[in-house]
């Protein structure tokens, strides 16, 4: 079926390598999302999927073929592009159709195609429109029926929703999601939002400097990041991180950051590290505010963001910042006095202060 | 009360970006020095100017002007010239440089390529003397390179630029060779701002280099070549007429005499400043008249225009 295999692939500009080596396998059907600031590289590898940059080394498989030296229109993919791609003096039936009558296909075979297409879409009444004439969401709307339109093995998608106004953005979200569903297709989405890569995929592909830093389901990545640069990237906002001190025993570790005193998982790696410095992190969620307990962490409290059903609280936990994320029902008034929190244990992460790795985890 | 508001929102405006203005006047100025003052002496066309009597002084004649214009035969000769030569300008000249850009977009070797605009911008920068003068030395009957060249195959040398015949595709061909490379930076700019995406997102709906061009970069210069075409049309009686002058003599006036070489000969050298001045106005009034009827043409037709 029609996967997508990376393998060992680099892309290289002169002496700069921006895609360094790596290895995915896309499986069939699968929506994975690829996540990472901006020169990451992830735009680039798309690009090498989709045949618009030579590949420097390694190679690309789609459908069980290698597809390295295959010309874009024979690879069986569709793109859809950031700034919607649209040619400015055909309408949206053209538009969608242009592909399809590039390829020489039967008139009837292109309207009853595009009819199909601007079905699903909900683009019916505006298939006589420019452009020039849509909406942002109905243009990208478009921008994806092209796509549709010729029934490929694999969509690939390059931050198709970052021109987007923020509500509009969420909307369409959705849009593709149901679009995924239905269609059951491949697909490879290139995104440096967090939030739509958390919401769209089965699996996460996060990047960085050219690298791929982990693969996994959303929840895997938020609960179980393999490293402070994904701890630091999936989750809204993401993980506070600090450095201590590690003591006590190795069966209860302790860290020390200034006076305060913090209980740590016992990990196997920590009981070496008994005396040295570690990456502590701890997910503004897991920060607790509102139940009592005897471990508490002092921190100050600087403002207090409310979200509506919930607020963020920006303190400083020994001259390090700290965001807690709580409720807000019930609890409104007593946030301005918040001075502490508390954490279990087990939901605190340890990192390898040089590395950035996590401890107790097998790795990504 | 609504008048009044009116008045302060402009001298609101003009407070706020009065820099703006600055910068606009020395185009103002320009245009008012030589354009719009000149004007004023237009109603030479309709007195029996004398330069004793300067121009308010002279005695009005109403029409007489044009009556003898349009009796005069050298005088409908040249408008018929005028209008022959921006025909063949149009149809030959209009689309080369439009051709010229689109070849540039296609040559890929960056080194190449711009060696290649440099040599076909150069004749621009060259004075139309100069021009003149090569084509002259390359049309020589004794060592011009065309001759020449035909002389090799056995054909009889011909002097060509006595030949009335031969002047239109000559004086054509030069215009052609001397603008179209320095002309197609406009079409080439056009192209650079087509969005790389189109072409990206066409290559991997399978399109070609020759059905990206005609469905892609074509389409989307349109506007800019419509513009021009607009120009070029307002400008059809404006024949280039230094060109004219280097290039014609008394043996092709019969098909190179153009309005304003006409103007000039009968203006200037003949001193009839008041029957050039009704000739130039007749001239400037058909084009107003033309770029008027392209300008509402096109927005009618094509959503682009000039205003």
């Amino acid at each position: 079926m029609s996967g997508v295999q990376l393998s060992q692939l680099v892309k290289r500009y002169g002496d700069i390598e921006v895609v360094k080596a790596i290895d995915l396998e896309v499986q069939p059907h699968e929506f994975v999302v690829l996540v990472g600031p901006s020169g990451c590289g992830k735009s680039t590898t798309l690009r090498m999927i989709a045949g618009l940059e030579e590949i420097s080394a390694g190679s690309v498989t789609i459908n069980d073929r290698v597809v390295n030296r295959v010309a874009p229109k024979d690879r069986d993919v569709a793109m859809v592009f950031q700034n919607y791609a649209l040619y400015p003096h055909l309408n949206v039936a053209d538009n969608i159709a242009f592909g399809l009558r590039i390829r020489k296909t039967p008139k009837d075979e292109v309207d009853r195609l595009v009819a199909e297409v601007a079905d699903i879409l909900g683009l019916t009444d505006y298939l006589k429109r420019r452009p020039a004439d849509l909406s942002g969401g109905q243009r990208q709307r478009v921008a994806m029926g092209r796509a549709i339109v010729r029934h490929p093995m694999v969509f690939l998608f390059d931050e198709p929703l970052s021109n987007l106004d923020a509500k509009l953005r969420s909307q369409m979200r959705a849009e593709i999601k149901r679009l995924h569903k239905r269609l059951d297709v491949t697909s490879i989405y290139v995104t440096h939002d967090q939030v739509e890569a958390m919401t769209l995929a089965d699996r996460i592909v996060v990047m960085n400097d050219g690298l791929i830093e982990q693969v996994g389901t959303p929840m895997d990545l938020f609960l179980n990041p393999a490293n402070t640069f994904v701890a630091g990237f999936i989750g809204s906002p993401p993980m506070n991180q600090f450095d201590a001190l590690v003591s006590g025993s190795p069966e209860a570790p302790i860290a020390e950051i200034g006076d305060q005193r913090m209980a740590l998982p016992s990990l196997p790696e920590l009981s070496e590290r008994i005396g040295s410095k570690v990456t502590v992190g701890i997910r503004p969620e897991h920060a607790q505010v509102l139940t009592p307990s005897e471990h508490l962490v002092h921190v100050q409290l600087e403002i207090v963001e409310t979200l509506g059903s919930e607020a963020l609280l920006h303190t400083t936990l020994e001259n390090n910042p700290f965001i807690i994320k709580t409720e807000t029902e019930g609890y409104y008034s007593k946030l301005e006095e918040v001075s502490a929190f508390s954490v279990d244990p087990a939901q605190v992460k340890v990192f390898d202060i040089e590395t950035g790795r996590v401890f107790g985890q097998s790795g990504a | 009360m609504q008048p009044e508001s009116r008045i302060n929102r402009i001298i609101h405006h003009l407070q706020r970006e009065w820099q703006i203005y600055v910068m606009l006047l020395p185009t103002i100025i320009w245009f008012i020095v030589f354009l719009y003052k000149p004007m004023y002496g237009l109603q030479i066309a309709f007195k029996d100017y004398s330069i004793f009597r300067g121009v308010a002084k002279s005695p009005w004649i109403g029409l007489e002007h044009f009556e003898y214009l349009f009796s005069n035969d050298q005088f409908i000769r040249a408008v018929w010239n005028t209008i022959k030569i921006s025909a063949l300008n149009l149809l030959f000249g209009f689309p080369a440089p439009i051709i010229l850009a689109l070849m540039f977009n296609e040559v890929l070797h960056a080194t190449y390529k711009k060696t290649a605009q440099t040599i076909v911008y150069l004749p621009h920068f060259i004075s139309s003397v100069i021009i003149a003068g090569i084509v002259i030395t390359a049309f020589s009957p004794s060592v011009g390179i065309v001759n020449t060249v035909l002389e090799w195959f056995g054909i009889d040398s011909i002097y060509f630029l006595t030949k009335p015949e031969w002047f239109r595709p000559i004086f054509v061909g030069t215009g052609i060779w001397q603008e179209a490379g320095f002309g197609s930076i406009v079409f080439l700019a056009a192209i650079a701002g087509v969005s790389p995406s189109l072409y990206e997102s066409a290559v991997v709906d399978g399109a070609n280099r020759w059905q990206m061009m005609w469905k892609i970069t074509i389409p989307s210069i349109l506007p800019t070549i419509i513009i021009m075409l607009i120009i070029r049309i307002g400008n059809i009686m404006e024949v280039s007429f230094e060109l004219i002058i280097l290039l014609y003599q008394p043996a092709t006036y019969e098909t190179a005499d153009v309005v304003n070489t006409f103007v000039y000969r009968q203006g200037l050298q003949n001193g009839q400043y008041d029957f050039a001045a009704a000739a130039g106005l007749f001239n400037a009034l058909v084009a107003f008249v033309l770029v008027m009827v392209a300008n509402t043409l096109s927005r009618r037709y094509s959503r682009t225009s000039l205003w």
